[in-house]
């Protein structure tokens, strides 16, 4: 089977994954919380398993995280679906669950010597309060109908993937980070049903699972904390859409004004991270 | 008197004893890898049409040899796995990471030897344990004698070569084995070694 027709197998099962969890979500409005995470779960774990193949437990190597993260992390999701009833539990909640997450992989950079000790918990916990945020920030999109919550995920999930492909020089990464996006994408056809949603928890989990490619990046690859910084502002535009000020605003504006910055800061990255890829050296690697 | 020479008798045999055991343990040779005269290669099928070579150029290691009992001897190899170069930056960088090796959880790569057997005059079987990327398996190599002499300094060298396959999936690397590159991997040890 080709590499590309494999791949689009991998992210159509992922997809379909997703989508059954998401459409039984819509369905089942009393159980919509568990289950809009659960199919960012659940399309991840088999995206994961079809690309790296089977991860260990627990992980001998770091990077495997990243799978048992959207596993270990469907409770997050869940509690992210509930926030509005919950605050408190979904603050805390999350907030320790980030913590407790963050450290079993990034923990062999500080026993391997790549990172002090200092540094090692000060990357641990600024990452784990920056995915925090990010989440607690971005779930609200999840109740929003519409295509554009789906559609702009999906878009980071690329301009992630040249990132990560580029930049971190990794090319499972970069993968797993576009396919993530195609998983959530799926969001966007079903949005054409009436009074669908993808929910807090698919946002609140595809976030904190984007921000685990990115710290294995920064970690164990060479994604730099500059085009870190730089994917994490671009998953926190979307959110600008529940700002006071663009509320206000018709549909059409709040949908093109985070796709604009998205597609230019995006773009800007990807052809920067790209340039100097090939300016690396005068030869040519294409993986 | 007679006591006396029954002791100084004692004495000479257990000196003999001594000697004879000093002589065998002399048998068995310490010798460090010399890692400018040495190479470790490796090579995959890209694509399912050529082969990409690639070597490690930092490592190190002692062997023992023992030539009259083989089953005495052993080597130790530790390998720098950032050092890997294929000829091309890019992918050397991208060897280095999760693709790949990993490198900066597991910076390095080893070798021990469990059993050496005799195969014939000049052919030996090591079995050993290879730790790539934090997983550790058993691997079996035929090991040939190449030769011994003296370098420009004077000392003593050996030299053996050994070419084996592993299957870099059993080590967790399992990225493009869907076609871009084969799960075989043909690594090619040629050492030559400095008597200690």
């Amino acid at each position: 089977m080709s590499v590309i027709l494999e791949s689009a197998l991998t992210a159509g099962l992922a997809a379909l994954a997703a989508g059954v969890f998401w459409l039984l979500g819509w369905r089942l409005r009393r159980a919509h919380a568990l289950l809009s995470a659960l199919g960012v779960s659940v399309g991840f774990a088999v995206l994961y398993w079809r690309v790296q193949g089977r991860p260990d437990f627990p992980p001998i190597d770091a990077t495997q995280w990243v799978f048992w993260h959207a596993l270990l992390a469907l409770p997050l999701g869940w509690l992210a679906g509930i926030a509005p009833a919950y605050r408190w539990l979904w603050v805390w909640g999350a907030l320790l669950g980030v913590l407790w997450l963050f450290v079993p992989p990034l923990r062999p950079l500080v026993e391997s010597g790549f990172w002090s000790l200092t540094a090692g918990v000060a990357y641990i916990v600024g990452f784990a309060l920056a995915t925090w945020l990010l989440m607690a920030l971005t779930a609200p999109l999840g109740e929003e109908g519409g295509l554009a919550t789906p559609f702009l995920i999906a878009l980071l999930g690329g301009v992630s993937a040249g990132v990560l492909f580029y930049g971190a020089k990794s090319a499972s990464l970069a993968q797993l980070s576009g396919t993530l996006g195609a998983v959530v994408g799926v969001g966007v056809p079903l949005a054409f049903l009436r009074s669908f949603t993808i929910g807090r928890g698919a946002v609140a989990l595809a976030m904190l699972l984007f921000m685990s490619l990115w710290t294995t990046a920064l970690g164990f690859a060479q994604l730099t904390l500059g085009q870190l910084v730089v994917l994490y502002l671009l998953a926190l535009t979307p959110a600008l859409r529940l700002l006071p000020a663009m509320q206000r605003l018709s549909p059409a504006v709040r949908f093109a004004l985070p796709l604009a910055i998205v597609l230019v800061v995006g773009g800007a990255a990807v052809g920067m991270t790209y340039s100097a890829y090939m300016a690396q050296s005068g030869d040519t690697y294409s993986y | 008197m007679r006591k006396q020479t029954r002791f100084v008798a004692y004495l000479s045999i257990l000196a003999m004893l001594v000697g004879s055991l000093q002589s065998t343990q002399a048998q068995a040779v310490t010798y460090r890898v010399d890692p400018v005269h040495s190479f470790i290669i490796f090579r995959v099928k890209h694509l399912n049409t050529g082969f990409a070579y690639g070597r490690f150029n930092t490592f190190s290691g002692t062997m023992v040899v023992d030539e009259r009992n083989p089953a005495n001897s052993s080597i130790e190899l530790e390998i720098d796995a950032n050092s890997v170069d294929t000829g091309n930056s890019q992918r050397d960088d991208h060897l280095r990471n999760p693709d790949f090796f990993n490198t900066r959880q597991f910076p390095k790569i080893t070798f021990k030897s469990t059993r050496v057997r005799k195969i014939n005059d000049t052919t030996v079987e090591v079995q050993g344990n290879l730790t790539m990327r934090g997983v550790t398996r058993p691997i079996t190599a035929r090991v040939t004698y190449t030769g011994k002499g003296r370098n420009q300094r004077g000392q003593e060298i050996i030299g053996f070569e050994t070419t084996f396959t592993i299957r870099r999936s059993q080590f967790n690397i399992n990225y493009g084995l869907n076609g871009g590159l084969a799960d075989e991997v043909r690594v090619t040890f040629a050492v030559e070694g400095i008597r200690q």
